[in-house]
């Protein structure tokens, strides 16, 4: 059993407090991503799990140990670097078995081990190589490969793909998802990409300055984001945001949209106040055909034909502008008018503070 | 781009460069080449006053030979090497430990060790004269090749160590930090990762030290005195004296004790390698 278990954890550099009491579980076997902008600590607070940054105050266990004041090395941990950070002067075999050698097992457990890692990434043609012939791909899984000879019972990443190009990071991608499913082993994952966040994790951590924002499976924060910060992070192109007016009325929210209209979404009997929300739609649920709940008229400033879908950047009738994700076939040109049907169902609402008061799921 | 490689430069450019830096080379290696010519001059020459003309005959073997037959030569490049090899292993050693230390930990004060490390450097050795003499005096080791030693790798460990750390300080550090995350002690991370990417560095700084050391004189005139410990930068000095007249012997000796330093440079040459890091980060 392997779960990571973080209490109140907290980095300070001087004054500056880049993790704030942060609280989070990861359960045994469970494939966890950190998901932020830059800057925001993920990558710290990965280092922190790792023993190689200091934790100021809070506590740390792995496996129910408490490993707050632990150094690296008695964690049980194995990380990847984003750098690779191979041995440039060790052999690739070497580099694999380098720290099995050097914690005392003897020569033909560790050659053993090395192949059956070596076999499971297939490095078996490049042992011999040094890590200056090989190319990036091949790097990073030769990293790959010295963090799980060690069969450790978590590993961390620390965005492992973002030095890899664009077709050889979806490749990577499954065969990382393919190996945690054969190695079940807890997998703790530091990106910036919401992409590579969504198609890997069972549990997504989505970070800001320091703190939370959310954390919960991909598609709860893609259907149910808490916040106007997850709302924006998560899903591509980013959700719209309209600012409109709100009255409430019984079990009704009566949203006026730019251009007049009215969209009624259902409280559930949540307390709401009247006043001024941020309404956020999804690029993806707005439809060109003139249905759903409401509609609004839209002109249109630029569309992009992809092929398999159309992107239009389109203004309202006050001035905001929105995108709009349709059908590959759709005709529509720039200074084209567009009637745009919004389900009030694929609605959320914000409130000033940007907590989602509303959250309207499609799933459901 | 700048400069402009002469082969694209006008013809009279190019034609002035062609004269000009043959010329400028033996010019400026004209001490040298004196050195070398009158090593090979017959002493008949010298009291004929043939100074600086064509070697009336070629006497290199009679020279180099009397060199080594007629002083203790031999003697002092001996104890040269008993100087400056001890020195460079000293010096280089240490510095790899404090520069290990000074670059991968973070402790408290650590630049200012740091920068205590490199003021050393500023001091001017001439200044510390008395007092080192005095010292080595008092320790027992005046007149030793040990005495010599000792000094020198206090005084080289300085500059060495501000080397040697700038060098660590350009590794990647994500290399020490996946080795801990493997368990490897903090030892075997020096032994075993730092050590070896860290030959380029070695070779420079064993040859810098190694031709610091052994063409000193100064330190070898302060805290020596007896032919016995003499280092050959002196020694010659003393050969001066023997033969007044004698250039030619002491131009052949000045030759013999200035090749060491250039051997040592052809020895660590392979070992300057660029690019010994090359695939160890995205690079």
């Amino acid at each position: 059993m392997a779960d990571v278990t973080l209490r109140g954890i907290r980095k300070q550099y001087g004054n500056v407090t880049v993790v704030k009491d942060l609280d989070l579980e990861v359960k045994d076997g469970e494939f966890c991503v950190f998901v932020g902008p830059s800057g925001c600590g993920k990558s710290t607070l990965l280092r922190m799990i790792a023993g190689l940054e200091e934790i100021t105050a809070g506590a740390l266990s792995i496996g129910g140990q408490d490993m707050t004041r632990v150094g690296p090395s008695e964690r049980g941990v194995a990380m990847v670097f984003q750098s690779y950070a191979l041995y440039p002067h060790m052999s690739v075999a070497e580099n694999i078995g380098f720290g099995l050698k050097m914690t005392g097992h003897p020569k033909a457990e560790v050659a053993a081990r090395t192949d059956k890692a070596a076999k499971m990434l297939q490095l078996e043609p490049l042992l011999k190589r040094k890590p200056g012939q090989l190319s990036g791909g091949q790097r990073q899984r030769v990293a790959i490969g010295r963090a799980i000879v060690r069969d450790p019972e978590v590993f961390l990443f620390d965005e492992p793909l973002s030095n890899l190009d664009a077709a050889l990071r979806v490749q990577m991608r499954a065969e990382l998802s393919g190996l945690h499913q054969e190695l079940k082993a807890t997998m703790i994952y530091v990106t910036h990409d919401q992409v590579e966040a969504m198609t890997m994790a069972d549990k997504i951590v989505v970070l800001s300055s320091g703190h939370i924002e959310q954390v919960g499976s991909p598609l709860e924060l893609y259907h149910r984001p808490a916040n106007l910060f997850v709302a924006g992070f998560i899903g591509s192109p980013k959700m719209n945001f309209l600012k409109v007016d709100v009255r409430v009325e019984g079990e009704a929210a009566l949203v006026t949209l730019p251009g007049g209209s009215r969209l009624s979404l259902p409280t559930e009997g949540k307390p709401i106040s009247d006043g001024e929300m941020t309404l956020g739609i999804r690029p993806e649920h707005t439809d060109l055909i003139t249905g759903g709940d409401a509609q609004v008229q839209a002109s249109v400033k630029l569309a992009e034909h992809l092929g398999s879908e159309t992107i239009f950047f389109v203004t309202l009738a006050d001035g905001s502008e929105i995108t709009v994700k349709a059908d590959g076939l759709a005709t529509q040109k720039a200074g084209d008018v567009l009637a745009l049907g919004l389900s009030a169902k694929a609605c959320h609402l914000f409130d000033t503070d940007g907590r989602a008061v509303i959250n309207g799921d499609l799933t459901r | 781009m700048f400069p402009t490689p002469i082969q694209k430069s006008a013809r009279w450019a190019q034609i002035g460069y062609k004269l000009l830096l043959p010329m400028a080379l033996v010019l400026w290696l004209l001490p040298l080449i004196g050195v070398a010519v009158t090593s090979v001059r017959p002493a008949g020459d010298l009291a004929a006053g043939n100074y600086f003309g064509i070697p009336s005959s070629f006497a290199g073997v009679e020279n180099y030979t009397a060199v080594f037959q007629n002083s203790p030569i031999g003697w002092y490049i001996l104890n040269s090497f008993k100087v400056t090899i001890p020195t460079v292993i000293g010096a280089v050693a240490l510095s790899c430990l404090t520069g290990f230390a000074l670059a991968v930990y973070n402790f408290r004060a650590n630049l200012l060790l740091f920068f205590m490390f490199i003021a050393g450097n500023f001091i001017p050795f001439q200044i510390l004269m008395v007092p080192v003499r005095d010292m080595t005096l008092k320790a027992g080791m005046y007149d030793t090749t040990f005495g010599l030693v000792l000094f020198h790798v206090a005084f080289q460990t300085g500059f060495c160590t501000l080397f040697m750390r700038n060098f660590i300080k350009g590794l990647p550090f994500a290399l020490i930090e996946a080795a801990r995350v493997e368990g490897v002690s903090e030892w075997k991370i020096f032994t075993r990762i730092v050590l070896p990417l860290m030959r380029p560095a070695i070779a420079a700084l064993s040859v810098l030290v190694f031709t610091f050391i052994w063409n000193d004189y100064f330190w070898a005139t302060v805290l020596v005195q007896g032919q016995h410990a003499m280092p050959v930068t002196a020694g010659l000095y003393a050969l001066n004296g023997q033969w007044v007249a004698a250039w030619h012997l002491v131009s052949a000796g000045s030759i013999i004790a200035a090749l060491p330093p250039v051997l040592m440079f052809f020895l660590m040459q392979r070992h300057f390698i660029a690019g010994l890091t090359l695939g160890a980060t995205k690079g």
